[in-house]
């Protein structure tokens, strides 16, 4: 898996395609929401094409999101299992989060916090998916199932973006290098290690 | 500006429709093709293109006796109106001085959150414009001092139209006439759950408001009332929460560099 002394592939193409693709429309969708969440934020609509554009593209904007998730689902679902180590792991997760590392097990290709960012987000989607669905078709849905729709899509979608926001932040400014592993598909073998400890030796193993 | 109401006292309601046409004439809507279904009523439901409905409602009674009720039917242009709550296009659906809930079809999205919101079950998407039409209460005439065009057309008196105080002393007045004949259970139809409404009715079994084809209990449903209310707050709180609590992880800790690494 080692392209070169230098370099160590941590996405295939097959896996930063998807999640890019996930990535816009999730924002899309995202922002094409918050108009409608609160009349402070409705000035987002024009910047996407008014009002009833966005009502019109936001459902779309999330299906592809669905859709795209499925693939995600299809190439992590198996890695993205929560082992022992994990969920050792997550119970000391605020010692991560201030770089007091000392007694916390060592990650694989993911750590537990990426682990479950990708199963939060796997079921909020089809709870978003569900919902939505309702939404959009507001006159061939049952009035109690719209009612629950408008509470639930907001909701999870308010806990998707959160959980958005501090991936992102993870992502980029947190974590330097990660980005480039999804941007460019490669990290420094420095990087891997001292991250992904156990993914790293399983990789150079051979 | 006192707010005007529209007093429908079903006792006198003679079911001739002339109510329909009228609005029909007025709102210039051609009048449309849909589903006759053999009874007294032109429609199963109110339509984007047909906002005032004469519901026919055939009850029977324990002692094998029959009534006909003819109940006309549209917006009752809540007090508490579940629709401007809901809506999330600032100025879309607002409410006049007249105390009138009218829509701005040029805001209006048709995201169709005040169909779900609306405990009467009123508001109606257009499949072509993707707008949300309903009664207006005829505000273009009401604007320049004319009555609703149905009120105009009534040929039994049986609406009426006015300063909404007046209308509700009227109705009580009307009810406890209708007591007085014997007709033990008649009242008024004004309910509390939507803070009144300025569509009134006077209804000769006023413990049945179901047997109109009326709300028993009407209520802007709970969903509704913690989605734009209480879920708002959480929601800003956490989101804003989220992207400050991110940044000053950010000044406080720093990044977490790779060993020997830094970009
Ligand atoms: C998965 C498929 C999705 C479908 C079918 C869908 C559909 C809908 C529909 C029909 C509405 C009503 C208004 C409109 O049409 O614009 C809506 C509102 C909204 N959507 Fe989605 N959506 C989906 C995914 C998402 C995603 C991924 C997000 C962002 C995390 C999101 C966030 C929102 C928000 C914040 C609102 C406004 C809620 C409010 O007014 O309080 N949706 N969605
Ligand atoms: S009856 Fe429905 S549409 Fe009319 S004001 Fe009340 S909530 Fe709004």
């Amino acid at each position: 898996m080692t392209s070169s002394v230098n370099r160590v592939e941590r996405f295939a193409f097959s896996e930063r395609a998807p999640h890019w693709m996930a990535a816009l429309s999730f924002v899309y969708a995202a922002l094409t929401g918050l108009a409608l969440w609160t009349p402070h934020l409705f000035w987002l609509s024009d910047v996407f094409g008014g009002g009833s554009t966005i009502r019109r593209w936001h459902p779309w904007g999330g299906v592809v999101f669905a859709v795209v998730l499925g693939l995600m689902f299809r190439n992590w679902a198996r890695e993205m299992k929560l082992d022992a180590d994990d969920r050792q792991w997550l119970r000391k997760a605020h010692k991560y989060a201030v770089h007091d590392e000392e007694g916390l097990p060592e990650p694989g290709r993911f750590n537990a916090g990426q682990k479950m960012l990708f199963w939060v987000q796997m079921i909020a989607t089809l709870l978003l998916f569900a919902s939505g669905a309702v939404l959009w078709f507001p006159e061939l849905m049952p009035r109690t199932l719209r009612l629950a729709a408008i509470l639930i899509h907001p909701s999870v979608a308010v806990v998707s973006m959160g959980g958005i926001i501090v991936h992102i932040y993870m992502g980029t400014a947190a974590v330097p290098g990660a980005f480039r592993g999804m941007i460019q598909g490669w990290v420094r073998p420095a990087w891997a290690r001292s991250h992904h400890p156990k993914w790293y030796r399983d990789i150079t193993k051979s | 500006m006192v707010t005007v109401a529209k007093l429908i006292d079903t006792t006198t309601c003679i079911g001739c429709k002339a109510c329909e046409a009228a609005c029909q004439e007025w709102q210039d809507q051609p009048f449309p093709v849909g589903t006759y279904d053999g009874t007294y009523q032109t429609f199963p439901d109110v339509r984007h293109d047909f906002w005032n409905l004469i519901k026919f409602n055939e009850i029977e009674h324990a002692d094998g006796g029959l009534s006909w009720h003819m109940a006309k039917f549209q917006c009752m242009h809540c007090v508490d109106a579940g629709c401007i709550t809901a809506c999330p296009a600032p100025g879309a659906i607002f409410r006049r001085d007249n105390g009138t809930v009218d829509f701005d079809h040029d805001k209006c999205i048709g995201c169709g959150y005040c169909i779900t919101a609306c405990p009467f079950d009123v508001p109606r998407l257009n499949p072509i414009t993707q707008k949300v039409y309903k009664c207006n209460l005829c505000s273009d005439r009401t604007a320049v001092g004319l009555e609703p065009a149905c009120i105009k057309a009534c040929p039994t008196n049986c609406l009426t139209f006015g300063a909404r105080d007046d209308l509700v002393q009227i109705a009580t007045d009307r009810a406890r006439t209708l007591r007085e004949d014997g007709k033990a259970s008649a009242g008024v139809y004004n309910p509390a759950g939507v803070g009144g409404t300025n569509v009134i009715y006077v209804l000769e079994d006023a413990a049945h408001p179901e047997d109109y084809g009326l709300p028993n209990d009407p209520t802007v449903p709970w969903t509704v009332r913690v989605w734009q209310g209480p879920l708002k707050w959480l929601g800003n709180a956490a989101l804003v929460g989220g992207i400050l609590g991110t940044f000053f992880h950010y000044i406080r800790f720093g990044p977490r560099h790779a060993d020997e690494e830094s970009s």
